[in-house]
């Protein structure tokens, strides 16, 4: 064996699950390496936490495999897995009549060794209302117990299901930190997430799901390249057009000039080249596409009639 | 303090656990304090012998109010512990299964290192000491009102067994239900058996012995395997207890199988 290949931690082969006749998940395969962060990103209804569940071992493929850490995941035997494994969704319904103190004093009974600095290292991150009821917590207090639920026993892997939606900005970021530390420590992330500018930010690597299949497996450095330019010009000649390769063009005509702004996916020639033959120019500005932009081209392009 | 599932699932049911026990020994002291007027009842006798049959059922033997362990046996543990009981088992056994799951907390449960049978069982056991506190009320109630009552003793003896019997009874209806909550995952399957066998049961026993088309059927009643007032007489038939064990422990046993390989929503 290749020692330098890295170690599969999770991995589905040919996965379809149907809820009657419908479909959930569709012929999905991917496997994830041990220390990786991967982003799983998707519209509402994509598959995403289908998939989740069914490498949690919660639901069963009706069709194919998930392993983890090469172990087919069963229903009745996930358990055994999950030792290795931190988990948190954000629809996560938390024992409500249990305090946060008491919540992870049971789940760390059920956990080998002693996370007690960790646990504190958390609490000092997160801030989380320990001793009064998790049913009595807001949305974003209860978020911050489900995160450090997962991360308290120093799991191998960490499968986060939205796992920011609820918190602050403040808290969004803490636990932005929280993954890169990770990363740092060798642990593998999968997270989905709708917050794309979160995923571009921590995660190598982004699976884009439609309609429960998989429509993209990329890095996430590849996927900004392929979403190409944000241009935005303003010139003093009225007329000009866009390139053959601008998408999402918007025009906005002033007194004296015009701003356009589009997305270009050709080479950096080619734009080039536009820009010189641009009469009266008089500003430009040219950035990175952001992976929202990205995510809504692919899905675009995806919902074209072929 | 919150070290298992059992423990756990003790400790959310406190408030559940303290109603149902003040409610068993409120009732018991209710029907304590009417035993003085029960065992005096020449008037009763003409009007129960005028009833119908099958009425006659839902009021039982008026010999059997003459002593206090029979009257208590008849009048308690025959007819009106079944009925209370099987609405805390249906109530107990659906909280302990479909609702946890609607909620989504059992997913989170089986998020963690746990297994699906020891989250099963734990919870099965948490459901079998919240019965037996139940029980445990009835004996308060009894033996806490007694002294204070004229012509109301008991022995420990005779009221033991009776209580015991009791516990097996509300087990089974809570296993029923239970079992059938964890291996479906559906509140309306669960709360329809449990209701059928529950209610089909009081239904059986109560007029089975003077309907006689009913009376074939009896023996389908759980309530059949539990005769109060014989026990109180002394008569105790343990295959009643055997046919109460098993209709727990195969409903258990179905509940593991097919909850270890379904999916949790």
């Amino acid at each position: 064996m290749d020692m330098r290949t890295p170690k599969t931690v999770i991995q589905l082969r040919h996965v379809t699950k149907r809820f009657g006749h419908q479909a959930a998940l569709d012929n999905v395969s991917f496997r994830i390496h041990a220390g990786e962060i991967v982003g799983f990103v998707g519209a509402n209804g994509a598959g995403k936490t289908t998939t989740i569940s069914t490498i949690m071992g919660f639901i069963r493929p009706t069709i194919g495999t998930v392993e983890l850490f090469g172990v087919t995941v069963e229903p009745q035997s996930a358990h055994q897995l999950h030792e290795r494994i931190g988990y948190a969704a954000g629809d996560m319904e938390l024992p409500a009549r249990l305090t946060a103190h008491q919540y992870f004093s049971f789940l760390l009974h059920q956990s080998d060794g002693d996370h007690a600095e960790l646990y504190k290292d958390l609490c000092r991150r997160f801030k989380p209302e320990l001793h009064k009821k998790i049913g009595a917590l807001s949305r974003g207090n209860k978020q911050k117990i489900a995160l450090i639920a997962a991360f308290v026993t120093d799991p191998e892997v960490i499968i986060l299901d939205e796992p920011t939606s609820g918190l602050d900005p403040m808290m969004q970021e803490a636990f932005l930190d929280l993954v890169r530390e990770s990363k740092k420590k060798g642990k593998t992330i999968f997270m989905s997430s709708h917050y794309l500018t979160e995923v571009a930010d921590v995660c190598s690597r982004v699976i884009l799901m439609r309609s429960g299949a998989i429509i993209e497996d990329v890095q996430a450095l590849k996927l900004l390249e392929k979403s190409g330019k944000s241009v935005t010009i303003t010139t003093g000649y009225k007329a000009t057009r866009p390139p053959k390769d601008a998408i999402d063009v918007e025009t906005v005509a002033h007194k004296t000039n015009v701003t356009m702004t589009f997305v270009f996916k050709g080479s950096a020639e080619e734009l080039q080249r536009w820009v010189s033959s641009v009469k009266q120019l008089q500003d430009i500005e040219i950035s990175e596409y952001n992976l929202e932009g990205a995510f809504k081209s692919l899905y675009e392009t995806e919902d074209k009639p072929s | 303090m919150m070290r298992s599932v059992f423990l756990k699932t003790l400790y959310d049911k406190r408030w559940f656990i303290f109603g149902w026990t003040l409610g068993f020994v409120a009732l018991s002291v209710l029907m304590t304090s009417f035993f003085p007027a029960m065992r005096q009842t020449g008037a009763l006798d003409s009007l129960l012998a005028n009833m119908p049959a099958a009425l006659q059922g839902l009021i039982g033997n008026l010999a059997d109010l003459r002593t206090f362990p029979t009257y208590i046996a008849s009048q308690l543990f025959d007819i009106r512990i079944p009925l209370i009981a099987g609405v805390m088992a249906i109530i107990l056994g659906l909280g302990l299964s479909t609702a946890e799951e609607e909620r989504g907390e059992l997913r989170t449960l089986l998020s963690l290192p746990i297994s699906r049978t020891r989250l099963l069982v734990e919870k099965w056991l948490a459901l079998c000491l919240i019965m037996a506190i139940g029980t445990g009320g009835i004996v308060l109630g009894i033996l806490g009102s007694a002294p204070f009552i004229d012509g109301a003793s008991i022995e420990l003896d005779t009221l033991l067994p009776l209580v015991a019997m009791t516990w097996l009874v509300m087990v089974a209806y809570g296993t029923v239900t239970f079992a059938a909550g964890f291996a479906s995952g559906s509140r309306a399957v669960a709360n329809t058996l449990g209701m059928l066998i529950i209610i089909g049961s009081f239904i059986l026993s109560t007029f089975g012995k003077a309907v006689d088309w009913l009376a074939d059927f009896e023996k389908f009643s759980l309530l059949h395997y539990f005769p109060a007032v014989d026990i109180a007489k002394g008569t105790i038939d343990y295959n009643n207890v055997v046919v109460l064990g098993t209709v727990s422990l195969v409903s258990l046993i179905i509940a593991i199988i097919l909850f270890r390989r379904r999916d949790v929503a």
